[in-house]
């Protein structure tokens, strides 16, 4: 039995040493993702073009000016316009603060004055986040000035826990790997076994007397070296690139991320199974892969953002359980006694895919069998 | 009457009996294709669904601890003023601040607060009371806002036993977001993911409807007429161009029934930059299928085209956070362009006026992948 299953590993790898296509896209196109990923997702803007028309001219507003550009979180937009809501129609700004006429003259007279401020809302993340800063300069200007107290009544002295620069890299390359190592290891698999299917190949392994779990054994297998290699390299160069390096015990990761790439081979190998053709699997793995490891994995945004209906598909996606584990690994660093449980549902995740397959191609074969 | 029949029956020559001939083959084709008009509505649905409702950076109901040492009516006025505008839910009470701090380690918490005994009898003097705060800063976008709101709720908060009441500051900043008053994050997402599926729709399905002759072998008798290369991928890509039209059509619906979203901008100029894109999305997949041998190839090397342009796209982050050579880089991608335009007129309301750089980069990008696959595709045999 074992030799069977690894005379079928032994076969999948040289069909796959010899397919440059397939091997680019088990080593090139993961890398170029991690690249991509790893450095165009940023979610917090810096350096946010806004434009501040001044209607007061006087030493006072042109402070409040100065203070909001003291910072790295804005800078003036080139718009020379006299209409502030244009500039951010054109997408020339996202803010405009205008400083109203007789905003010094008020303010010497003791009396309460009003800044209008625009925020393009169209990206609502950041809209929040210029909302919050341009508040937070306004009472630093007023402390500034002397206007309300120096120090408030209640001071916090913060600590940022793991990530204390709030390097965004820290967050997003470890969910990378989720992403990369689910969609590409699934690829591969569902490729190699709808293959056989189109070929008709298929036929002659039915002929063989090899076991439906013998077959998805064998190539599993095979799938599996191939993803632990893509793994290494990805991982690798990922921790070089983005210097992010083990915050702890590496163990929990090592064997996470193996039954996490025996999951996503069997999800790959069930959708083979199952799909007509190369283009159907293809089509299937990318969008429900993409779909789940990207937007229902916590990798951007946190999972408990998702609404209801969704929060269950989320509830059952491994790479979810997975990024939890990377971030463990490369930024948390509290080992096992913080993910075991998500090692746990890894693993019978992909014991239930593998099941799942199984099932799917035992009746396939009876059924052609039948059929025959 | 004379010029005008003249002109029918030229244009009935040169259209007539190649083009239309070729036009209805494709047609039929088409409507034979059941996988077709799957790969139309199926994919475009879901993600528009899935992206629309899942992306969701609202920072809301953040799990917080408090251990509250000092147990005076100040520090629960304290806590109250953190919880009241939902950014944080008071969620736990550990005993020790021993045990806050490992809650927030293991990312049960996403902050904590430890109140200290002397925060009464320092608040009383004038203060300023210490209290401290620790934070998850694993998610470094939550992390960030979720400081800023602690940091402005402490800097506003003043007991109601404080020696100097609370009085209005003489500076308020009033903020009005425009375009988008409820900071729905939906807006954002859904005309990106709009131009992200028409890119990957259109891409695939004219590089597959086209490499299909290729694998069957009947390009060569396809090109061995009298057409030529231009008349061929004319027929091939005007009734996609049409059945693309749908999936615009489609993305408009649902954004506006399932998430609301408006429509502000002139629908007629939409469509005709919509339709525009669609070229440059067609392009690409002529593009594609110029270049590989069979139905496999495309799918597969369509990631390597899709990808990249998606992620650099603005769909998703925001091109302004993007390190200097991405935002460069994204100048030169079809897809920033479109969704500029698709959030532009959606949300904003705008026109030619703000947009014609972007329309202006679409046209130039269209016509250029186009006739880059016209003399690809007849060289592409030999």
């Amino acid at each position: 039995m074992s030799s069977r299953i690894r005379a079928q590993c032994v076969k999948e790898l040289l069909q796959f040493r010899r397919d440059r296509l397939t091997l680019g896209l088990a080593f090139l196109l993961p890398l170029l993702s991690l690249l991509i990923l790893g450095f165009a997702i940023r979610l917090e803007t810096k350096d946010i073009p806004i434009v501040v028309q001044d209607l007061d001219r006087s030493p006072l507003s042109r402070s409040y000016t100065d203070r909001l550009f003291a910072t790295d979180q804005f800078h003036p937009s080139r718009w020379r316009g006299d209409d502030p809501v244009g500039a951010i129609d054109r997408g020339r700004a996202r803010a405009a603060v205008i400083i109203p006429p007789d905003f010094s003259r008020r303010l010497k007279a003791g009396k309460a004055s009003t800044l209008q401020v625009l925020v393009d809302g169209t990206d609502a993340n950041n809209a929040r986040v210029i909302r919050n800063s341009i508040q937070a300069t306004t009472e630093f200007f007023l402390q500034d000035q002397g206007l309300i107290a120096t120090t408030p009544p209640v001071q916090a002295r913060t600590r940022l826990w793991f990530n204390p620069g709030r390097k965004e890299s820290l967050y997003i390359v470890p969910g990378v790997y989720a992403v990369v190592l689910w969609i590409f290891p699934s690829l591969l698999a569902a490729i190699a076994m709808v293959r056989e299917k189109e070929k008709q190949t298929i036929l002659q392994v039915y002929a063989s007397g090899i076991g439906a779990g013998e077959l998805l054994l064998g190539k599993g297998l095979a799938y599996l070296l191939v993803g632990g290699a893509m793994a290494g390299v990805v991982m690798g160069l990922g921790s070089l690139i983005f210097s992010v390096g083990f915050a702890g015990d590496p163990t929990p990761l090592l064997v996470g991320t193996s039954f996490y790439l025996a999951s996503a081979v069997c999800f790959g190998l069930l959708l083979g199974v199952r799909s007509a053709s190369q283009n159907a699997a293809v089509q299937g793995v990318s969008l429900i892969g993409f779909l789940t490891a990207l937007l229902l994995s916590g990798f951007i945004y946190p999972v408990s953002n998702i609404p209801f209906p969704l929060s269950l598909v989320s509830a059952i996606v491994p790479a979810r359980y997975f990024i939890l584990i990377s971030r463990d690994a490369y930024v948390r660093g509290i080992g096992w006694p913080g993910v075991g449980f998500d090692v746990l549902v890894v693993l019978v995740s992909g014991l239930v895919l593998f099941a799942a397959a199984r099932r799917s191609l035992g009746a396939m074969q009876l059924d052609e069998g039948a059929g025959r | 009457m004379r010029p005008l029949r003249l002109l029918r029956s030229w244009a009935h020559r040169l259209l007539g009996t190649r083009f239309l001939a070729l036009l209805r083959k494709e047609v039929e084709q088409i409507l034979r294709d059941r996988q077709l008009v799957k790969l139309l509505l199926i994919p475009p649905t879901l993600q528009l669904l899935v992206y629309g409702f899942a992306l969701n950076p609202d920072v809301r109901f953040l799990p917080l601890g408090v251990v509250d040492q000092s147990l005076g009516a100040s520090s629960r006025e304290l806590v109250a003023a953190l919880t009241e505008n939902q950014v944080f839910l008071g969620a736990a009470h550990p005993r020790s601040d021993r045990d806050l701090a490992r809650l927030v380690e293991r990312g049960s918490l996403t902050a904590g607060l430890v109140i200290p005994p002397t925060f009464r009898r320092d608040l009383a003097k004038g203060g300023p009371a210490e209290v401290q705060v620790f934070i998850d800063g694993v998610d470094a976008n939550t992390a960030g806002i979720a400081n800023g709101y602690i940091q402005q709720i402490l800097r506003r908060f003043r007991p109601e036993s404080a020696a100097t009441p609370a009085r209005p500051p003489p500076v308020t900043a009033a903020v009005t977001f425009l375009y988008n008053p409820g900071l729905r994050s939906s807006w954002f997402f859904v005309p990106g993911v709009m131009g992200l599926v028409l890119t990957l729709i259109a891409s695939l399905v004219s590089a597959v409807s086209l490499v299909r002759e290729k694998d069957t072998g009947t390009l060569e008798q396809l090109l061995m007429t009298p057409a030529s290369a231009w008349e061929i991928l004319l027929a091939k890509i005007a009734p996609l161009f049409v059945l693309l039209q749908v999936d615009v059509a489609l993305a408009l619906v649902l954004g506006r029934t399932v998430f609301g979203l408006p429509f502000r901008g002139n629908l007629p100029l939409f469509l005709l930059l919509s339709g525009l894109y669609l070229f440059v999305g067609i392009g690409i997949g002529t593009l594609l299928a110029t270049v590989c041998r069979s139905q496999q190839q495309v799918l597969l090397t369509a990631f390597f085209v899709n990808l990249p342009l998606v992620q650099t796209s603005g769909a998703i982050a925001p091109i302004e956070s993007m390190p200097l050579f991405f935002r460069s880089l994204s100048l030169l991608n079809p897809l920033r362009h479109y969704i500029t335009i698709v959030r532009g007129m959606q949300l904003k309301g705008v026109g030619l006026e703000a947009l014609w750089p972007h329309a202006l980069a679409l046209l130039l990008m269209a016509m250029a992948l186009m006739a880059f696959s016209a003399s690809r595709f007849r060289s592409q045999l030999s």
